[in-house]
């Protein structure tokens, strides 16, 4: 709870029904998916919930998120903001610590069709963001987690593979301008937003370096480094018609397949052979979504449930599948990408399976194009997380998946994650396969002691081969821990973010849980 | 004031040896001074290491010893915008020209690893020759640094490959104003450029290390953070066969709306506009042609290329000359017809190869580029603003950037360097027209020399004490090429 | 839900936000993507479906105490039943049964209901129904030439609300009855309340006494089928009645037997209604009113961690409810023309009025209502229709607040316009149209 004086500050920016210091809800605040995970690799019990915040706050715009910040500095007290709040990295690291939930920061601002950007709040997601801006014939990148899920979090603060990225690329690499409220309280607007006179959100870099580098990397800092009220993110071309008609009901939903669609999934036999397919293809810049799955992971992708799963047989036997799928807007374009298919099939000798032995229920194609398809990795055990999260080509992506195999396989022996026989992956090419990312999606029981401290022991050690093979960094290397592990091996890298927090963050302020603390010398320096 | 001469040169020839050194008036002459207006102080001396672990020893002795070291890419006359010529007493130059190894080609990967040292015309066509194209500016000067341009933000002329603000740039080495070594991206590891190759990785990525990206932020400050001492760049595949749209009018828009519709639906690769004053420079080396061309050619041009490649170039050409077609159609546009034939060999030639000297000189022997950032529905304000202010030998250069979320525009003030009133005019001008195009809201992205200060000024302060941040954290001591952008204001 | 499987299943929300939304692929708009009022209106987390899941949890655990504040969480909130659709769509979970069970668990330790519901329990108990009313002056509103036949096998159940509020709402179905020459009986003295409201806000004690009430006597009198023109009375039998009871009587919602009707051409409309209406799907009578069917499977193992049910175990997703008897009645109406709103079926957006808000809780009501007015505004529709007394009530209390320029009507109403019996109510409609 906070104090009655500091409660009545914060009350005093956004109104009374809009913080929260109760033990009610902040206790619900304090729960997460797999957040049993990381309680157990720091060594507390394995339970859902982390450190309870102090309370919960809901700013509507930027001067309220800015009078909270600075407020937090006055008291010494640490923030943590979310939008929808998916995952365990939006948790307090510190009942010190307050949540600063952005649910009523969800307007579009602004959808600049002849500059091809969307300006968003943090509480727009992405299916929202896409309705609208399909009435232009336009798209934008989906995070992996879903359409349910912020375009800003991901492109600010969280990661940004998609299931679309060959098309639609990575979530950090699509941001223009950006409106980001330092851990000071400070306003920073990058690139062409911080002119001070007809400032728009064109572009994010500049005058001269650019300040994106300090906001994120491969990973975001996951509210460390400050609070992202805007930011424009580059849109696409819709890949075909925008006619977008679903009947019938739920959740067998049938959908209108738009003309000049067209899903490949091709079993590559090997993993060697599949590093020549995914170049191959992407080389010739006609996908859409172009992804290796395991067999059973591609099962998934057109069940809703387990129990419709296990129809799918003649897909699940596929020994290294890859699921290409290519969409047009015109006839014209769909014959020349089929065509090109076509030569690549017999070029590579392989077969497509869909249309013959497979043929999907017309709900994927509505699910591809909303990319709602990484939420069919829980429909197995109800649980899942990923380990790994490499990111450079498709190469060592591969070799990263056929390394894991045996160390899976070990916890999978142990009853403690579920039998995907080692082979769990999501790797998915980038804008025409310039490079790639590969995870290993892993199931595991939530509920089940065993299976929480299997999952997070299975996570250690996957991170530690990461290290020892040279499969380049996962994507949890966050929180001092994992910094102080991987540092040394990486150019000391933790030193120099470590500056970073502490020049931009001097009083310790933003919750740096999945970030990067200042050096305890430092703090002390400063009298923190 | 170093204390110690002799200790500084003998510090530095242990480094780099003294064949690698050089204080010869000449040379220290031609290193304070480049194309643009600024006049610099004179150097040191010259050095000119040949490898990482030297760039490193040389900048850590700068700390100690309270130098400044100015990172120059290359031997050419060619510099520009200021942006190397030292400000300050006690600097020296490193010249980065000798470190010009291609280290490696990836073809499979699309990508190539440079030294500073390495030019365009060593490398396009050792690339060709790997049927791999490097994403170029528009034609370059032959004897320019590669990863000097790509670490300048330089656009590239094809922009639908141009996915990040910071291509074609991936993977760098940098020696930070502290002198330590670091790598970017996927280059940081874990393990060592061999050991990461060994298990299949080509430093492809430039995200991170983990949750920031320095690369960024050493791109874009000119020399002032860190010295890349290499750097990954991303490659296309070379077509087999290029198809070349030169499409003029009198009316601006109707151009920017068709290059609008090609770009959004990434029918083309090469895509920019010209003036005829550009085109003509771009076409023609020999200076007494180009008026006669100019004055012959359509006020505005708009050039794109398709291609293809492969047992489908065909198909694909058709697709793509098809999709075009309907785009013109539906947009009812009219395009006249040239009064003067270019051939499309002179267009492929001016975009696939290099020059001798910078193109934009062949007009009238130098040339002061007034460059920035802006939005599609902008552009004809700037352009009719410009035109207010120049009346002749203004070239004009309009390239869509970022897959057409923002456009470079770029207006070149051709003149005599001979003129003395004309090179004062053109000075005093210059100055004062960025300021202007500032208030109009001109995104200087890129800002050099003698007007980076206005830029700074026409930005938040929270930018500028940010940026102030960013350099206490790679270059506390200031060494790299102080005076640049607004670390010393 | 069984005391296991609540304390299995509180324990595996993953904090998705699913809950939130209508089901993603249905995402056309930002404007109507949202499925949850109560989050709408009330921001915080825990408001949500799986906010609720997780306050169980807590609960459960002891980190969290019965307190005002729990309480005003958990019934602020209509049970509506989007959350258990969303989820579903993809996860097994149950929010919406998990509310049901936290609300139950208050109400056994006394921390719930609210005040104000608690006052409609103790008037169901006294008299029958929630509003306080006489008992004996529940048929009251039948007109006089209503034919009526104390033998007839089919029983039109009126409901408490539309017995003392939404009279018009009876009546039409009534005449509509008679329109038809179906022959129908309604238990003047012996019609008791059906417990949804009581069921609604976790009083399944009090529910389980009303429900063998009722179900004694309809059984006694040998009915073989019992219509209904509310919702909520109608989803109660149907769907809550057989978890306790089963029972051989059909049970049918008026939409289901006119568009019957209407299709064998025992009704028969002939005269014009040129109006533009847009249709509001209830609840309970949507998404809810799907039966639970029985399964009798296995949970095998297929290998650890990794179960299936043998045979499938059917997943309640709403897609069972009734939606198309409605759509096809009103494009049978002569001149009416028909839009629909985005969020419709299964994903339809609550009224606000459920499960006791309306009650203790009137701001969310009509907060909701208002959100759902300017949806049916937003479709191009100068009528909204609906086919429960509640929605009814709370939706025509919205267009008053919000000052919309749309009318309401029950498609009992429509119906009997177009049976030329409601020649006055069609011609002020269509005058305030033009």
């Amino acid at each position: 709870m906070l104090e009655k004086e500091t409660l009545k500050q914060f009350e005093a920016i956004v109104g009374s029904d809009n913080v929260n210091d109760g033990e009610i809800i902040t206790n619900v605040y304090a729960y997460n998916w797999c957040m049993e995970i990381f309680n157990f690799m720091d060594g507390k019990e394995p339970t859902p919930f982390s450190d309870t915040p102090k309370a919960v706050i809901l700013p509507s715009n930027t001067e309220e998120v800015q009078k909270i910040v600075k407020l937090c500095n006055k008291y010494n007290i640490k923030f943590k903001a979310q939008s929808t709040g998916l995952g365990p990295w939006n948790q307090p690291s510190t009942e010190n610590s307050i949540i600063v939930d952005l649910r009523r920061m969800n307007n579009i601002i602004k959808i600049d069709e002849k500059n091809l950007y969307a300006v968003i709040e943090p509480y727009v997601s992405g299916a929202q963001l896409q309705a609208e801006i399909m009435k232009y014939g336009l798209n934008c990148h989906m995070p992996g987690a879903g359409p349910q899920v912020s375009p800003l979090a991901s492109a600010t603060s969280m990661n940004g593979p998609g299931f679309t990225s060959p098309s639609t690329g990575h979530s950090a690499r699509n941001v223009l301008a950006v409106e980001w409220i330092l851990p000071t309280g400070d306003i920073l607007r990058l690139g062409s937003l911080g002119l001070t006179k007809n400032s728009d959100w064109y572009n994010g870099d500049g005058p001269g370096p650019s300040l994106r580098g300090i906001m994120r990397g491969w990973a975001g800092a996951k509210s460390g480094i400050g609070i992202f009220t805007k930011v424009a993110v580059k849109l696409f071309p819709y890949p075909c018609s925008t006619k977008f008609n679903v009947t019938g009901n739920s959740p067998n939903y049938n959908f209108d397949v738009p003309d000049f669609m067209r899903l490949y999934i091709i079993d590559c036999r090997s993993y060697k052979y599949l590093e020549n397919v995914f170049l191959r293809v992407e080389e010739e810049e006609i996908s859409f979504i172009c992804s290796h799955l395991s067999g059973f992971a591609t099962m998934a992708i057109f069940a809703n449930s387990i129990d419709n799963l296990m129809d799918k047989s003649s897909i699940g036997i596929m020994k290294v599948p890859i699921v290409i799928l290519i969409a047009a807007r015109t006839k014209r374009e769909f014959d020349y990408k089929q065509k090109v298919m076509k030569m690549l099939l017999e070029e590579l000798k392989l077969t497509n399976i869909i249309g013959t032995k497979y043929i999907p229920e017309s709900i994927f194609y509505a699910e591809a194009l909303r990319s709602n398809l990484g939420l069919h990795g829980f429909i197995t055990t109800g649980g899942f997380q990923s380990t790994k999260g490499g990111c450079d080509t498709a190469a060592m992506c591969l070799r990263s998946t056929e390394i894991n195999i045996q160390l899976k396989k070990k916890y999978i022996k142990k009853g403690v994650i579920a039998n995907d026989f080692g082979e769990g992956t999501w790797m998915s090419s980038y804008e025409s396969g310039h490079f790639f990312h590969m995870e290993s999606p892993t199931m595991f029981d939530q509920t089940n002691k065993n299976s929480v401290e299997g999952m997070a022991e299975y996570m250690e050690k996957s991170n530690e081969l990461d290290l020892l093979k040279h499969l380049g960094a996962p994507f949890f290397v966050e929180g001092d821990k994992n910094h102080d592990l991987f540092g040394p091996y990486m150019m000391n890298y933790h030193n120099w973010l470590r500056k970073v927090k502490e020049a931009f963050d001097p009083n310790n302020i933003a919750d740096s849980g999945f970030y990067i603390s200042p050096n305890n010398n430092e703090l002390k320096k400063r009298g923190k | 004031m170093i204390m110690n001469n002799d200790n500084f040169l003998q510090n530095l020839t242990n480094i780099c040896g003294s064949q690698n050194i050089s204080q010869d008036p000449k040379d220290l002459k031609e290193y304070s001074k480049d194309l643009s207006f600024i006049k610099g102080k004179s150097p040191l001396c010259i050095v000119w290491p040949s490898k990482s672990q030297d760039v490193a020893k040389i900048v850590k002795l700068a700390n100690n010893l309270n130098f400044y070291v100015i990172p120059v890419s290359l031997n050419s006359i060619f510099k520009q915008h200021g942006n190397s010529i030292p400000k300050k007493e006690n600097s020296i130059i490193l010249n980065l020209s000798r470190m010009n190894k291609i280290l490696s080609i990836n073809r499979k990967n699309r990508v190539v690893m440079v030294e500073p040292g390495v030019t365009f015309e060593q490398l396009v066509p050792i690339l060709k020759k790997e049927g791999l194209k490097l994403l170029l500016p528009l034609k370059p000067t032959a004897s320019r640094s590669v990863l000097a341009t790509a670490l300048e933000r330089e656009p590239i002329t094809i922009p639908r490959y141009h996915w990040d603000s910071s291509d074609p740039l991936l993977c760098t080495e940098v020696v930070f104003g502290t002198g330590d070594l670091f790598r970017t991206g996927t280059a940081a590891g874990p393990g060592t450029i061999k050991q990461q190759q060994k298990m299949g990785q080509a430093q492809v990525n430039p995200m991170g290390p983990t949750q920031f990206s320095p690369f960024r932020v050493i791109q874009g400050a000119q020399g002032s953070l860190g010295v890349v001492t290499w750097a990954t760049l991303k490659l296309e595949l070379l077509p087999s066969t290029q198809k070349v749209y030169h499409l003029h009018s009198d009316n601006i828009q109707d151009l920017l709306d068709l290059q609008y519709e090609l770009l959004k639906y990434r029918l083309c690769d090469e895509l920019f506009i010209l003036n005829n004053t550009n085109l003509a420079c771009l076409l023609k080396e020999n200076q007494q042609e180009i008026p006669q061309l100019v004055g012959n050619l359509e006020k505005w041009n708009l050039i794109f290329i398709i291609s293809g490649r492969g047992p489908l170039t065909n198909d694909k050409i058709s697709y793509l000359e098809g999709e075009i077609d309907e785009i013109r159609t539906e947009l009812g546009l009219n395009f006249s017809e040239p009064t003067v034939e270019v051939p499309n060999k002179k267009i492929l030639k001016f975009l696939n190869e290099p020059c001798e000297k910078p193109w934009r000189m062949r007009l009238k022997g130098a040339f002061e580029d007034i460059f920035f950032l802006t939005s599609f529905e902008k552009i004809q304000k700037f352009i009719s603003f410009m035109e207010t202010q120049i009346e002749k030998d203004l070239g004009v250069y309009i390239q869509p950037i970022n897959q057409g979320t923002s456009y470079h525009i770029e207006f070149d003030l051709h003149y005599d360097p001979e003129d003395i009133n004309e090179v004062n005019a053109i000075k005093e001008k210059s100055m004062g027209i960025r300021a202007q195009l500032m208030d109009l809201g001109a995104f200087f992205s890129r800002p050099y020399g003698l007007w980076a200060k206005d830029v700074f000024s026409h930005h938040s302060l929270e930018i500028v004490d940010a940026l102030k941040k960013v350099k206490q954290i790679f270059d506390p001591n200031n060494v790299l090429n102080p005076g640049v952008l607004c670390f010393d204001d | 839900m069984d005391e296991e499987e609540y304390q299995k299943m509180i324990k595996r929300c993953l904090r998705c936000s699913i809950c939130k939304w209508i089901p993603q692929i249905q995402i056309k708009s930002q404007k109507y993507a949202s499925g949850c009022p109560a989050i709408d209106i009330y921001n915080f987390h825990p408001y949500s479906g799986g906010g609720k899941i997780i306050l169980a949890l807590a609960y459960e655990m002891g980190r969290i105490k019965p307190t005002e504040e729990l309480r005003d969480i958990v019934y602020k909130c209509t049970v509506c039943g989007n959350c258990a659709v969303a989820c579903k769509y993809m996860n097994t979970l149950e929010p919406l049964e998990i509310i049901m069970k936290l609300r139950e668990k208050l109400v056994n330790t006394g921390c719930g209901p609210m005040p104000q519901q608690q006052a409609y329990i103790e008037a169901v108990k006294k008299v029958n129904n929630p509003y306080n009313e006489p008992h004996e002056k529940r048929m009251d509103w039948i007109p006089d030439d209503i034919i009526l036949n104390p033998d007839a096998k089919m029983l039109y159940f009126v409901g408490c609300t539309s017995s003392y509020r939404r009279k018009e709402m009876a009546i039409a179905a009534a005449r509509i009855m008679n329109a038809a020459g179906v022959s129908f009986n309604i238990f003047q003295n012996d019609e008791f309340c059906c417990g949804s409201p009581i069921l609604r806000i976790g009083d399944t004690t009090a529910f389980e006494e009303i429900l063998n009430k009722n179900l004694d006597i309809i059984e006694s009198k040998g009915i073989e089928t019992v219509v209904f023109s509310c919702a909520g009375c109608y989803d109660t039998f149907k769907v809550d009645y057989p978890l306790s009871r089963k029972y051989d009587f059909k049970v049918k919602h008026t939409v289901e037997l006119f568009d019957e009707l209407i299709e064998s051409g025992q009704l028969k409309l002939t005269d014009n209604v040129p109006i533009t209406v847009t249709y509001h799907d209830p609840c309970h009578l949507g998404r809810n009113a799907e039966r639970y069917e029985d399964w009798d499977g296995d949970v095998v193992q297929l290998l650890p961690l990794v179960s299936i049910n043998v045979p499938p175990k059917p997943k309640r997703t709403g897609s069972k409810g009734i939606y198309d008897a409605p759509r096809s009645i009103l494009k049978k109406i002569p001149g009416l023309k028909f839009v629909e709103m985005e969020r419709i079926r299964e994903y339809a957006y609550c009224c606000g009025a459920g499960a006791g808000v309306k009650s203790a809780f009137p701001e969310m009501a009509i907060k909701t209502a208002k959100i759902r007015i300017e949806e049916a505004e937003d479709s191009g529709a100068d009528f909204l229709v609906s086919a429960c007394p509640f929605c009814s009530t709370n939706l025509q209390d919205g267009i008053t607040d919000k000052n919309s320029k749309l009318k309401y009507f029950d498609i009992s109403e429509l119906i009997l316009m177009a049976l030329g019996l409601e020649g006055e109510k069609l011609k002020q409609a269509t005058a305030e149209v033009a």
